[in-house]
């Protein structure tokens, strides 16, 4: 099959389908509607199903539900509508069931706005629900990158038996980009039979399976968090993902980013080049676990003089990068929030801000 | 005369409505038409009619229209971001002075064309043609028959008739010479099939050297990119 143009979102809903999820429940909410759009008519052509829960609340309990049974199943909504997730959500982590959420950020608080923001980094990766969670989280910088990872978050998610977030701003969502779709399709869940309440005569096993969350006793809840504990310990060893760019140069500064803001960064990179001005950057398509041994690693490089977390947000990732660096070299964050993408030009302003020596 | 003057499509005047489905590049054709025919000395104006998608619409390609003399009617600057459906009343004052040029920039599908209906009144018996937008590389127009399907859902909604094909066959940055042509087979064999008239092909303006234009029976208008994301950079129009 050869190139198509696409709308993010109408990708992320072709993905999930050619990774075998045919359950998909959602509540519309801009600027993320177009999966549902796409997925009411596509769903049927495949023999899935597209249920519009009553709202984000009731959906992410219906997720709960078809994972508990052992079905591919997944959501798509926008900040707001993962707030109203996040009670099932955290259910959904201690239960230990795999159900991928896709986030296309918009402004927040609130209400916010309808434009591309990564203001949910800390709701994606610190939490949102209540208790020691972790998701997988995964961030897309393009279109055709949102298809690969939605195609590897069903895998991951039944790895794990984890939630796996994948989180793109609004222009992800939004931009149309050419897309390729590889011809290997993914199939059903191969591990269901440890987790789900699939009917006792389907498996092998002798044993019931249980799917809950209410642990009463403090020894066996001890327990409980510590093996959630050692998965995502486990997620940090075997699953961080990064790009690097223009990394082998001499560069004077290092910039984090990751999603649209990293495109831009991309360019401001280009161009900061082109006046011989050296600076590199590492792009997290992982934000949990996050790159910190690749970050800290980079940053220590001689004649390396700043590190810059450029986010859609008031300063968020720029955290995780100070936690990366641990004191080596200064921390800077630079950022917008109001739906507004920095231009390469405010990129290059800003690096040249940071740094001393030019 | 440029090397741009050269692919012109012919001169067009009265209301033209372009409609088309999601993502098929109504918004772009419109900017360029506008901007083509401005440049060939006529006076345009074009209207944002897209009240249902939320990102790249016309109201972003405003100042470097307005530079060229090319009036763009949009929602009140203080509604320009807002998710709202909203027609402003200008639309419909634009159309009972129409200029000598008007371009109506649809939103996608039958929902997008729906407002079209509530403008009936103002058209009243002006002379306006509706241009359908298809871009093969895009879902659900990628055979003929959805086309047709979408034709027939967006005539129903606006309740009013389509006159003719754009074919806007593209794959944005990754167009080839070859995609072209495909995509003007398809047109052509739409146009044969649903007996409209194919008015003209796209193609990017970086493409124009490389294409045989004989290979076309119709006009070619240049794609000179102006809804980009924020990393890359429009096609200066003011040359």
């Amino acid at each position: 099959m050869g190139k198509i143009l696409m709308k993010g979102n109408e990708a992320i809903g072709e993905a999930a389908i050619r990774a075998g999820c045919l359950n998909y429940f959602a509540y519309p909410i801009t600027p993320q509607s177009e999966v549902a759009e796409y997925l009411s008519r596509r769903m049927p052509e495949v023999g899935g199903v597209f249920l519009q829960g009553e709202s984000e609340v009731a959906v992410g309990y219906m997720l709960f539900g078809a994972a508990g049974c052992g079905e591919r199943v997944f959501t798509t909504s926008s900040s707001p509508g993962i707030s109203l997730m996040s009670e099932a959500i955290s259910y959904i982590s201690a239960a230990e069931l795999p159900v991928v959420f896709v986030n296309i950020v918009r402004g927040g608080p609130g209400l916010g706005g309808i434009l591309p923001s990564q203001a949910d980094y800390f709701q994606a990766t610190k939490g949102g629900g209540h208790g020691d969670y972790h998701l997988l989280v995964m961030a897309p910088a393009s279109v055709q990158e949102a298809v690969e990872m939605v195609m590897a978050a069903f895998p991951l998610a039944e790895k794990y038996r984890n939630p796996v977030m994948i989180l793109g701003d609004g222009l992800i969502g939004q931009m149309m980009e050419p897309v390729e779709f590889s011809d290997r399709l993914i199939s059903k869940p191969t591990n269901k039979d440890d987790w789900a309440t699939n009917g006792m005569d389907t498996r092998k096993r002798n044993a019931r399976n249980l799917v809950k969350s209410l642990f009463l006793d403090a020894v066996q809840l001890e327990e409980h968090n510590l093996a959630l504990k050692a998965k995502y310990d486990r997620m940090k060893q075997e699953e961080v993902r990064y790009e690097t760019y223009n990394i082998d140069s001499d560069f004077q500064a290092l910039i984090v980013s990751y999603g649209t803001m990293s495109r831009v960064c991309k360019t401001a990179i280009d161009n900061m080049k082109a006046e011989g001005f050296e600076t590199a950057m590492i792009r997290p398509q992982t934000l949990f676990p996050f790159p910190v041994q690749p970050i800290r690693q980079a940053a220590s490089k001689d004649g390396c003089e700043a590190v810059i977390s450029f986010e859609l947000s008031m300063g968020q990732m720029v955290e995780d990068v100070e936690r990366s660096v641990q004191g080596k070299r200064p921390v800077y964050w630079h950022g917008k929030a109001g739906g507004e993408i920095p231009t390469p030009e405010e990129v290059v302003d800003a690096v040249k801000s940071f740094v001393k020596t030019k | 005369m440029s090397a741009i003057g050269m692919y012109s499509v012919e001169q067009v005047t009265g209301i033209v409505i372009i409609v088309g489905n999601y993502g098929s590049g109504k918004t772009e054709v419109s900017i360029n038409l506008a901007v083509n025919q401005r440049r060939a000395g006529s006076e345009v104006k074009v209207a944002d009619l897209d009240l249902v998608n939320p990102y790249f619409r016309t109201r972003e390609a405003r100042k470097p229209l307005s530079d060229l003399g090319i009036e763009v009617v949009v929602p009140d600057e203080k509604y320009l971001q807002a998710d709202l459906p909203i027609l402003s009343p200008a639309i419909a004052g634009l159309i009972r002075r129409p200029s000598q040029l008007t371009i109506i920039d649809a939103g996608g599908n039958d929902v997008g064309a729906t407002v079209l209906a509530a403008l009936a009144d103002s058209f009243g018996k002006k002379h306006v043609r509706m241009l359908q937008v298809v871009n093969p590389f895009r879902p659900f127009t990628d055979t003929i028959e959805n086309c047709l399907k979408i034709r027939d859902e967006i005539e129903k909604a606006s309740k009013m008739t389509i006159n003719g094909i754009i074919g806007n066959a593209n794959l944005i940055d990754e167009t080839s010479s070859d995609d072209i042509y495909n995509g003007y087979d398809f047109v052509k064999a739409l146009s044969e099939k649903s007996r409209l008239a194919l008015n003209f092909v796209t193609a990017p303006v970086e493409l124009l050297s490389e294409l045989d234009l004989s290979r076309f029976s119709c006009p070619v208008l240049p794609i000179e990119r102006q809804l980009v994301p924020p990393w890359k950079k429009a096609v200066a129009l003011n040359r």
